[in-house]
């Protein structure tokens, strides 16, 4: 309200009453849980003894500030009531205003859901915000009764909603509330008070439970204190987040994430499988099938990088566990259940997280407003170096000027242009799908040839080294191929970086996992054929895999940052310091998580190479990173990013390995002679085996009958598939339900904004057409300045803005009761327009009589004859309402006040023989707006009564006229 | 925390657990790294509430915000006088708004009072331009920016009044999930 600066043609009050508006749109969906709804009449009669208040002009702090210099008018004289002591906004004062209402009032049930709180606070945000422009409450010039008891009543509202809910959904709605702390300590503090008065009402038990809701909190807080103190890496990850932005980031966290869930996996294993055997048995490889522990087995060094020799002989690989049963634990069961468990448990983890990110980050959210998003949601808060800063602003501008560019050129492809970039494309993805065909083959024939050549009966150093082939090539065609495909990449020329990236991934992520099916056919169809103790042997092969892929990123980051640094800094810089590649990156760091996944069935302990490996990496890629790379030019879509990362990991890599490890487990022979399924046709017989022995055991049949009748059956399954479908089905059909409800939303904003043009330019027609009153009007209200431009200021028809809006805000929350009393609101844009037109020819109406009044006040200055002819006026309509509005107390109450008015008027007349042309065009003005208000009632008894239309929106009107008027009389002054 | 001497009573303490996202350690961090700002100004003792504000001159110094172009800005949509005078709450505020905890629509409401400079709960062209102007730092000729706020208004106003209200701030925001990730300020 307090930016009257650039006014132009245009009204710029009318950005406030639009703001009105959607307040109390806002607010109105909240009326309807405000237990002050069923003593309407009564809070009424107090607002309308406001309206008084006003009428009887401003006081307090405000009186000061915007009436300076003008003490000597004695404006206190009009007012016959007391001067209140001066309010303020501080929130220390509205414990003191509670009203007595609303401790009767208490005892109303609230019906408040989540849904409807939010929405309630997000109102009173925006009011907030619409009120105290600049959110400073200490600014005098609006301390003023109706909005202080608005605000008031807001928070009483608040404070009753907050104290319906449960101790913990209070605090937290209390932290998601949008004010600053000073607010929340007070609310709270109401809060406690009120919880504390309820429970000296109750007895002990709700003391008791109020103590133990204290204490849980406390020691929640403890429990994130902790947590937070354990957290890895924090200050790496903030001097990361500062240098090289988020997207970088997201690289780190989601290593972190991975090297948290080995912890727990090591952990899991360790302790059910290990710990035991350890304990139980000290010489774990008797498990091999000759009973001697071969004396020339020694460790030789070469073990480290081919996992054979004399790491078969301990509790590295599945074929040293025992298949007894120790002391009480069963070491079949524990081994398959740790496994099962702990995979169930990375699935449902994996898919919490993946859903939480796909919400966080709205799955539907579209690249449409590519401007508006580069401006307002790009920047990154979170880096804090310079460099960096400086480099962000440059692609910025790149950014910018490219997509200024782009639209232009979009037009101007022309066919043959298109056909050649769909070339390219389809040159690209058939190579690299050839590519990673070729190399999946490379590695079918590099294993034939191992298996081929190696044998097993006596074997050498060099069969030893020849294991390293595979792992080795594998781990080659992973650090190279990706490095041709981002040299495609380059060649290829997508519409938007976003595309780019995903064909990228698409075409790694083929890659990776042709290569890894070749390898699982291998471990799955021929490897169990072959050696005497084939778990472990693909266990190995699954060391080497893991060892050489950790080798490989190293080099991979010596040759892919440290070496393109060099030669972009040194040789060639054209080139320039190299970017880190996330997406690469993050596929490396997924390729050798689904490598542990599907080795936990064959190595249990891989997990704990695992941790050793991403601990290493991440020191080494922060240091690379560091030194070697610059923040990345794009400012990609960190969030997005992720979510897709997440999304990869689970799908084709979890599942893949889930569905590896499942396969072993259900279909495969588990070997004769070595392992903790021996003698088994498969492992999951092994629960075959203990359900067997729980026959006998009386007391557990139920635990048979379950596992006969549930888990065995087809038809459970069946059905559960059968469930589960209907209800994809049902969830399906409700989110198309919403996508439409959402796009007709869309499509009622968009409408709303042309009403609100479609009227604004009615408005400014109509005032169009009456210049020459208007300019009439402008004079005489120039002249009357005039008269008192000693005394007044700017800031008094400032005040008399102030005065309307305030006028208007409350008549429209009135109406708004009203309406919520009289019946449900039905929206409708529809009638809209006539009841607005009345209102405004209301208006028109009003205006005129206002004039008509001017003249008489010329020849009258003292003015007492006009006011009395409006009054007698008034008083007529009053009398009119009042036997049409019966209903509500407020009539009565509203000609008190005016009662009050007029009186406080005629002493004023008596008293002050001097002239007050200001208050007298203040009161004028009041009038006016008063008798438009009462026309504009009249007109209503005629209009149906439950249309909340035309309420809402000639208020707005009105409010708009009076602004408009002000923003004249302003200028005027001027 | 109470073997020197006590910065904030228990009583505090619990207070500002419960309407900031921040643990005590936290608090009590960010009260050092406030009282870093001005040493001579800032008490160690906090139990009895002072009255101290600590000027925007020395809060953009801090090296988390000194590169953020928006600094200023984020400095007085947090103060409680709007000139950029920070008290304790008002700095606890600011972070507790800005941190990873802090749910989607509180950094809505803050981010869209730190991008509506002139303050008339609108994101203006004038606004935008501003913002562009901070982001860019002049680089882009005054035709460029010109139009790439006509575009960024005319993709995000859903009304059609050449300004971004709240709501087709907050829409846009629902667009672009990088937001919260961006919108955020470690301590």
């Amino acid at each position: 309200m307090t930016s009257y600066r650039n006014g132009g043609f245009f009204n710029p009050a009318y950005h406030d009453t639009e703001t009105l508006e959607i307040d109390r749109r806002a607010s109105s969906k909240t009326h309807h849980t405000n237990p002050y709804d069923n003593e309407d009449p009564t809070w009424w009669g107090d607002r309308a003894s406001n309206d008084a208040a006003i009428g009887r002009v401003p006081q307090g702090g405000w009186q000061e500030e915007s009436w300076r210099g003008r003490e000597n008018i004695p404006m206190d004289a009009i007012s016959i009531r007391p001067r209140s002591p001066p309010r303020h906004h501080g929130p220390n004062h509205s414990i003191s205003g509670m009203d007595p209402e609303y401790n009767h009032s208490r005892s109303i049930p609230l019906p408040s859901s989540s849904g409807n709180m939010t929405m309630r606070w997000r109102g009173i945000a925006m009011r907030r915000m619409s009120m105290f422009p600049d959110a400073d409450h200490t600014q005098t010039a609006f301390t003023e009764d109706a909005i202080w008891n608005e605000m008031q009543n807001e928070q009483q509202n608040l404070l009753e909603e907050l104290a319906a809910l449960s101790t913990r959904d209070r605090i937290k709605a209390i932290r998601d509330l949008p004010m600053s702390f000073k607010e929340k300590k007070h609310i709270r503090k109401e809060l406690e008070l009120q919880s504390s008065r309820k429970s000296r009402q109750f007895t002990c038990l709700a003391d008791c439970s109020e103590k133990v809701s204290l204490f849980s909190r406390k020691c929640g807080y403890h429990v994130k204190s902790a947590k937070q103190t354990l957290e890895l890496w924090q200050g790496a990850m903030k001097s990361i987040g500062g240098k090289f932005g988020t997207s970088v980031l997201t690289y780190f966290v989601f290593l972190k994430w991975l090297l948290m869930f080995n912890i727990f996996s090591f952990l899991v294993n360790f302790g059910f499988v290990t710990i035991p055997l350890l304990v139980y048995k000290h010489t774990p490889n008797i498990s091999q099938n000759v009973n001697n522990v071969p004396q020339n087995v020694t460790f030789r060094g070469l073990e480290i990088l081919t996992g054979v020799g004399y790491f078969n002989y301990t509790v590295m690989y599945y074929g040293s566990y025992s298949n007894e049963t120790l002391v009480g634990y069963n070491m079949q069961l524990a081994y398959f259940f740790t496994i099962a468990v702990y995979m169930v448990l990375c699935g449902i983890s994996l898919i919490f997280s993946m859903s939480v990110n796909f919400k966080n980050n709205y799955v539907l959210a579209d690249s449409a407003s590519n401007s508006a998003w580069q401006l307002l949601c790009t920047w990154d808060f979170s880096v804090t170096n310079e460099k960096a800063v400086k480099q962000r602003r440059n692609n910025l501008c790149v950014q910018l000027k490219e997509s200024l560019s782009e639209t232009a050129q979009q037009e101007r492809l022309t066919v043959s242009e298109k056909l050649k970039h769909y070339g390219i494309h389809f040159g690209c993805w058939l190579l690299s799908t050839s590519l990673a065909f070729g190399c999946a083959a490379g590695v079918y024939f590099v294993y034939e040839y191992e298996i081929e050549t190696t044998n097993i009966a006596n074997w050498s150093l060099l069969d030893e080294a020849k294991t390293l082939l595979v792992p080795f090539v594998v781990s080659l065609i992973n650090l190279v191929i990706p490095l041709f495909y981002s040299l495609f990449n380059k060649f290829e020329h997508y519409s938007t970086h976003r595309k780019q990236i995903y064909a990228l991934l698409i075409r790694n992520v083929f890659l990776k996992m042709s290569i890894l099916s070749v390898l699982c056919y291998y471990w799955m169809k021929k490897v169990p054929d072959k050696g005497s103790c084939w778990e472990s042997t693909v266990g190995q092969s699954l060391y080497r895999l893991v060892l050489f892929d950790f080798l490989f990123l190293m080099l991979g980051s010596f040759f892919g940052e440290f070496l393109s640094n060099v030669i972009g800094t040194k040789l060639i810089p054209r080139m320039g310091v190299p970017e880190f590649d996330v997406a690469r990156n993050v596929l490396e760091l997924i390729y050798s998580q689904t490598l542990a996944w599907i080795g936990i069935y064959f190595s249990p302990l891989l997990p704990a190479m695992q941790i050793l490996k991403f601990l290493i990496l991440f020191y080494l890629k922060k240091v690379s990173l560091t030194h070697n790379c610059q923040p990345p030019r794009r400012s990609g879509r960190a969030a997005q990013m992720q979510t897709i990362f997440i999304f990869l990991l689970f799908f084709p890599f979890f599942v893949g390995a889930l569905s590896i490890v499942a396969y072993t487990a259900w279909s495969l022979t588990p070997s004769e002679d070595c392992g903790p399924f021996r003698r088994l046709s498969n492992s999951f017989s092994a629960v075959d085996v203990w359900i067997g022995n729980l026959k006998n055991v009386t007391g557990s049949q139920w635990v048979v009958e379950i596992y006969n009748n549930v888990i065995r059956s087809e038809i459970f399954y069946f059905l559960i598939t059968l469930i589960i479908l209907v209800i994809i089905y049902i969830l399906w059909q409700v989110t198309n339900g919403r996508k439409e409800l959402i796009r007709r939303l869309r499509q009622q904003i968009v409408n709303e904004g042309k009403d609100k043009s479609f009227l604004l330019e009615r408005l400014q027609d109509l005032q169009k057409s009456l210049p020459n009153k208007n300019t009439k009007q402008k004079k005489q209200k120039g002249s009357m300045k005039q008269h008192s431009d000693d005394h007044s200021s700017g800031d008094q028809s400032n005040s008399n803005a102030m005065v309307q809006a305030l006028l208007a805000r409350q008549e429209l929350e009135e109406e708004e009761r009203r309406y919520s009393i009289g019946g449900v609101p039905v929206p409708s844009e529809m009638s809209n327009s006539s009841p607005l037109m009345q209102a405004m020819l209301a208006r028109q109406l009003a205006d005129q009589e206002n004039e008509d009044q001017y003249p008489m006040h010329d020849e009258n200055p003292s003015s007492s004859s006009a006011l009395a002819q409006a009054m007698a006026a008034r008083n007529r309509v009053e009398d009119e309402e009042n036997n049409q509005y019966d209903v509500f107390n407020r009539s009565s109450a509203v000609t008190q006040a005016m009662q009050a008015r007029r009186r406080a008027e005629d002493t004023d007349d008596d008293m002050g023989d001097l002239p007050h042309p200001v208050s007298n065009v203040m009161m004028q003005v009041m009038q006016a707006r008063q008798q438009a208000q009462e026309d504009d009632r009249i007109q209503w008894m005629t209009a149906p009564p439950q249309n909340p239309g035309p309420s809402g929106s000639s208020a707005l009107i009105q409010a708009m006229l009076a602004r408009q008027e002000a923003q004249n009389e302003y200028d005027d002054g001027y | 925390m109470g073997n020197k001497q006590t910065t904030f009573t228990e009583e505090q303490l619990e207070a500002y657990q419960d309407c900031t996202f921040f643990t005590r350690k936290e608090i009590l961090r960010l009260h050092t790294r406030y009282r870093e700002l001005a040493p001579h100004l800032v008490p160690l003792d906090y139990t009895n509430n002072p009255d101290i504000k600590v000027p925007m001159t020395l809060i953009i110094t801090m090296p988390e915000l000194k590169e953020n172009p928006f600094r200023e800005r984020i400095v007085e949509t947090f103060s409680e006088d709007g000139q950029g005078n920070l008290s304790f709450n008002d700095f606890i505020d600011m972070f507790s708004a800005l941190c990873e905890a802090s749910p989607r629509e509180l950094k809505t409401i803050y981010a869209f009072k730190i991008y509506d400079f002139n303050r008339d709960n609108f994101i203006c062209k004038e606004d935008l331009e501003k913002t562009l102007n901070k982001l860019t730092k002049g680089e882009l000729t005054p035709e460029e920016v010109t139009l790439v706020c006509d575009k960024a208004i005319e993709e995000a106003d859903l009304d059609g009044d050449n300004k971004l209200s709240f709501a087709d701030f907050e829409n846009m925001i629902s667009k672009a999930p990088d937001f919260l990730s961006n919108f955020h300020i470690r301590i």
